[in-house]
């Protein structure tokens, strides 16, 4: 059996259409929590949705602590 | 017709699996090819890397799963910092930041990052793609399900009910009552670091009694109907990314042990720390009976399929198969976090209209080795490197001449155990190899056992029990018949049991060869397998990684294929 060479990967988008997919996510995102059950977290989502933005554009975070998948 | 990448990421474990036509082709987890340990980035080498073992091109993936739903997710984190704070308050801003700064994002970072289309990237509960990673591979038509981790969006136990195609979620216990953090919170109260330390609780359990039983039952309660409550006051995973355990908890059991703290089990303070995992496995246990119990009644099913991270203690996984009344368990072997990317894939397959795979037989779903590259690198490090014709019959010679040998023949492994792909073979006879291995190479606790290969056709002279379902892929324990303890010593653990793998040669083929070999040499046909990779790094892949372990680690001989490396007498 022989190694096989991965695909090379696919050239990054350009700005303007990251920003578009992260609009499309933002407003389902949004969609989301107009559910009423979820209404409460709305104005705070709409806060923290606007930072979110701008960390993803800008490369995020990356920390990773031993429970951090129950809180984060 | 549909190719189908799974994803799993950002949490434990980050995984890919490839799907083609309602068949597994390849399934690999990132830090193989990263090297980084339990590696939760998104796992986009490996993604590429199924792709090219399969020959397919990112343009032909129909889909990309994804093995949770980020906005339940996120949804269940704000409830939750909101309901407790003041104390989360702290953790506010970082826990926000990191759900929006990647992780709800997550699905057109796959989008962009593999080029595919983003309305072809779909995601799944993280609890169903569990199931489905299980239920979907086992030969079962009609099974239940029970999906016991950590947490996934909301939901830390699932009971289901898979018949031919589907899935049926029955019941649920929810965050933050967790079996799954039970036993992380206890790992790092006993001094090992979580999501990684599990194996050395379990393997701590057997040199201790379970005799706090009275202690637990302020931890955690077992309700007659299979469902569970923790007390909260015991734990912290509701507000420390850190510790997982409460002040409650060193209420009840004393202070933790130290992290680093060189464990001497003569020492009656380490002693009563064994106490405490035993008592801790024998109430998980104890829950996971009663969940499937609780499974049995509400499905009627004779089958039982687990999954999530706790699917891997194989203590647990023989006590159901011996107590639960299923008739016959089947554990995925990848059952943590990366398998939710093959559950993720074979949900969307079928969502495409392929049918359900075929059953599992083999985790060798990895990458082969590139022989010719690693014989370069070899020649070029001045390693004396031979190619041998029959490499089986060396291995079995070597070993029976109480070597250690590197093994690495054929696709690497899926899942956390290394079953022969990539493993570190020895004679199992004497406890001297065990400690060999334990101190010098492995550089683990002197009380981590071992665990055994064995033909499978010859189990029944070694271990008390047959090969089931789960003993291929070493997630269950079986007794090792006590007129053979003496000359498996190097693999009997201290409660007389044996992790063992039965191999067979549809399943395994090259270890079978190894092991009939050492048969025909008048040997027992068991050897000591555990995973080629030293303290803290992932089990090998490549062939440069294996002569990488093989520079750095005491072992007598290194085997790739037909390639071999001895070291000199």
């Amino acid at each position: 059996m022989t190694m096989t060479n991965p695909p090379p990967r696919p050239p990054r988008p350009g700005l303007a259409r990251r920003l578009g997919a992260r609009v499309r996510t933002a407003l389902r995102l949004i969609g989301h929590f107009l559910h009423p059950a979820r209404f409460v977290l709305a104005p705070l989502l709409i806060v923290l949705l606007l930072a979110g933005i701008l960390l993803s554009l800008t490369g995020g975070l990356a920390y990773v602590a031993p429970f951090v998948y129950t809180l984060f | 017709m549909a190719c189908v990448l799974g994803i799993s990421a950002h949490y434990h474990d980050a995984a890919a699996a490839l799907v083609v036509d309602g068949e597994v082709v390849a399934a690999i987890q990132e830090e193989r090819l990263s090297r980084i340990k339990n590696d939760p980035g998104l796992p986009i080498s490996a993604a590429l890397a199924c792709l090219g073992h399969a020959g397919v091109d990112t343009g032909a993936v129909d889909a990309i799963a994804f093995y949770e739903e980020p906005f339940a997710k996120l949804e269940r984190v704000m409830v939750h910092l909101l309901r407790h704070l003041p104390r989360t308050w702290r953790l506010f801003p970082r826990a926000l930041a990191s759900q929006l700064g990647a992780k709800i994002w997550v699905l057109d970072h796959l989008a962009e990052s593999l080029g595919v289309p983003r309305e072809r990237v779909l995601s799944f509960e993280h609890h169903r793609s569990h199931a489905a990673s299980a239920y979907l591979v086992s030969t079962f038509p009609d099974a239940a399900v029970l999906v016991v981790d950590g947490v996934g969006e909301a939901h830390s136990t699932t009971l289901w009910h898979g018949r031919g195609h589907d899935l049926t979620l029955l019941a649920s216990v929810d965050f933050p009552h967790s079996l799954g953090l039970l036993y992380a919170g206890l790992t790092a109260w006993l001094g090992f670091p979580v999501n990684e330390g599990e194996y050395k609780v379990m393997g701590l359990a057997a040199w201790g009694k379970p005799n706090l039983r009275e202690a637990f039952e302020r931890i955690i309660k077992l309700h007659p109907d299979g469902a569970y409550t923790l007390d909260l006051e015991c734990f912290a995973h509701m507000s420390d990314a850190e510790l997982g355990f409460g002040p409650g908890l060193e209420r009840v059991l004393g202070p933790r042990r130290p992290p680093g703290k060189p464990w001497d089990l003569a020492d009656p303070a380490d002693l009563r720390y064994a106490d405490v995992a035993a008592t801790l496995q024998a109430v998980l246990e104890d829950a996971l009976l009663g969940l499937a119990r609780r499974a049995r009644a509400l499905t009627g099913s004779e089958h039982l399929c687990l999954a999530g991270g706790v699917a891997l203690n194989a203590l647990a996984n023989a006590r159901l198969q011996r107590e639960s009344g299923f008739a016959r368990v089947f554990v995925q072997p990848a059952a943590g976090d990366a398998g939710g990317a093959l559950g993720a894939a074979l949900l969307a397959a079928q969502q495409l209209g392929d049918p359900r795979p075929a059953a599992m037989t083999t985790c060798a779903l990895g990458l082969p080795l590139d022989v010719a590259r690693a014989h370069a690198i070899a020649v070029e490090l001045g390693l004396p490197v031979r190619r041998v014709d029959d490499p089986v019959a060396l291995a079995a010679r070597l070993i029976a001449s109480d070597k250690i040998v590197a093994h690495a023949r054929g696709r690497f492994e899926w899942g956390p155990r290394a079953l022969g792909q990539r493993s570190l073979l020895a004679r199992p006879r004497d406890r001297a190899t065990r400690e060999r291995l334990n101190r010098l190479i492995k550089e683990r606790e002197p009380f981590r056992p071992f665990a055994p290969a064995v033909l499978s056709e010859r189990t029944a002279e070694f271990f008390a029990g047959e090969p089931d379902l789960m003993s291929p892929f070493m997630t269950t324990v079986a007794p090792v018949r006590p007129e053979a303890r003496a000359r498996l010593g190097a693999v009997t653990h201290e409660d007389g049991t044996a992790r063992l793998q039965t191999v067979e040669a549809a399943r395994a083929p090259e270890l079978h060869a190894l092991l009939t070999a050492l048969a025909a040499a008048g040997e027992d046909p068991v050897v000591l397998n555990t995973s080629l990779n030293g303290a803290g790094e992932p089990i090998v892949a490549s062939g440069e990684d294996a002569l990488a372990f093989y520079l750095r680690h005491a072992v007598d001989a290194l085997i790739l294929e037909d390639l071999v490396i001895e070291k000199a007498p």
